[in-house]
């Protein structure tokens, strides 16, 4: 298919590889964060590290929703979905995430009718087609995703369906990266920046990070060419000392993002004053929650959560690893008490976490060599 | 990502993958071409597979038969080539 293949070459992947090879400087050792989870499935699908010189590190950065979601979030939404009448609907990713007690896979082994979809439209469907239920969609992910819930919440107004309902859990992308970019026992050379997040809200927003921090920044695509590419002009930005947004990912990412998008979302969500992240603790304005405009379509003000914080499990790091100081494999729970099968951390669950990615692609076996 | 458009909402139950990977639960999109469209701004959009998918087209309208979007949860968040 047009726009996959192209960027899928092989012999043009080794080639931007051998570019990159010419622009570092022997004896210097570059981190470069990706930001995105999908970055971080695809370098390890496609095994990009392996075509980077030693010197070059790739540090895998906080952007799974999956794996930001705190266990209090996990079990307020398994709180709702035990309600009788509730149908409770997710991505499938979300219900294998542990909270405190079970997971919704297991609320719905013991009873709640909990489903899966693809995507908030699918949930609007199932309320339409069930008019005596609540359906609620359990909402997460960063500016890429939040716009398919807006419209799907437009659309349940106009047509005036009240038993569709969002918890929302939708994140927002810069408080995070400032938050890790403010961490003293941080150290990167420059991102990798998340393209599609970026296809909504633009550059722009990224403008900040030259500008504040003195770090580039390379929007990027999911394909292989593209993070190489992307990788390459980050090197070639520090080799020349320049610090700037480049925008690498041109077929889809407008500077300003997508108008309509952000039109939408300022419809119906408004900023939250601080929302927890697995790992990273609470950051200000950070999350997001319906408008005043979408109170009626809102679950948390439908149904009583606990709203309980729930500390993270001690003997998982995830929270390190999501900031990029430790690869998952130092941590002393990864692949033995933490698995896909059996996750304790969020970066387990989902393939886009880090762990999930080193695991499922083979890390596990090489680094534990190296150990 | 929206369900196949002609076989209803799926409830596997355990995982949305593509491989092992969740294409909606992260920052991934697919190219799809759009193969037909309602007044309702929903178009039907098939992927590389050849599975077809219903998508809003809202954020990218007035779409046409034959284009490619980028669709991420059931959303079509961009035209492919056109951003420059």
């Amino acid at each position: 298919m047009r726009f996959v293949e192209e960027f899928r070459d092989a012999e043009l992947g080794r080639a931007v590889a051998a570019q990159i090879l010419s622009v570092v400087e022997p004896g210097r050792h570059y981190k470069v964060m990706e930001v995105c989870g999908g970055h971080t499935h695809s370098i390890y699908k496609y095994g990009i590290d392996d075509l980077l010189p030693d010197n070059v590190e790739l540090v895998h950065g906080p952007g799974c929703p999956v794996c930001v979601i705190p266990m209090g979030r996990v079990d307020d939404g398994i709180a709702i979905a035990q309600v009788p009448g509730v149908i409770f609907t997710c991505f499938g990713d979300m219900m294998r995430v542990p909270g405190s007690e079970s997971t919704l896979l297991e609320a719905k082994a013991e009873g709640a009718d909990v489903r899966m979809v693809y995507s908030p439209l699918d949930a609007l469907r199932i309320a339409r087609e069930n008019p005596d239920r609540d359906v609620v969609f359990f909402a997460i992910g960063f500016e890429t995703t939040a716009p398919s819930t807006a419209l799907t919440l437009m659309r349940a107004r106009a047509e005036g369906i009240r038993n569709f309902l969002v918890m929302c859990n939708h994140v927002t992308i810069v408080p995070p990266l400032r938050a890790l970019l403010d961490s003293p026992d941080l150290r990167l050379d420059g991102f990798v920046g998340p393209g599609h997040v970026a296809t909504v809200v633009g550059a722009r927003p990224f403008e900040f990070i030259p500008a504040d921090y003195g770090k580039p920044v390379v929007i990027a695509g999911f394909e292989p060419l593209d993070i190489l590419q992307a990788i390459h002009m980050i090197l070639v930005q520090i080799e020349g000392r320049r610090c700037e947004v480049e925008n690498a990912y041109t077929r889809v990412v407008p500077w300003e993002g997508n108008l309509p998008a952000l039109k939408a979302m300022g419809e119906v969500f408004a900023l939250r004053p601080h929302f927890e992240w697995r790992g990273l603790g609470f950051i200000s304005q950070s999350a997001l929650r319906l408008s005043d405009a979408y109170a009626d379509w809102d679950a948390e003000l439908r149904y009583a959560t606990p709203g309980v914080r729930i500390a993270d499990p001690k003997a998982c790091l995830g929270g390190v690893v999501l900031k990029g100081v430790i690869n998952p494999w130092e941590c002393k729970v990864f692949g033995t008490a933490c698995t896909p099968e059996r996750p304790i951390g969020t970066c387990m669950v989902s393939s886009e976490g880090a762990c999930a990615a080193y695991y499922n692609y083979g890390r596990f076996a090489r680094e534990r060599e190296v150990v | 990502m929206s369900a196949p458009s002609l076989h209803g909402v799926p409830d596997t139950g355990v995982v949305c993958a593509d491989e092992g990977h969740c294409v909606t639960c992260s920052d991934a999109a697919d190219p799809m071409r759009v193969v037909a469209i309602d007044p309702a701004d929903i178009a039907v959009c098939e992927d590389e597979h050849g599975a077809r998918w219903d998508v809003m087209v809202d954020l990218v309208a007035p779409v046409a038969h034959g284009e490619m979007l980028l669709v991420h949860a059931g959303v079509a968040i961009a035209r492919l080539g056109e951003a420059g």
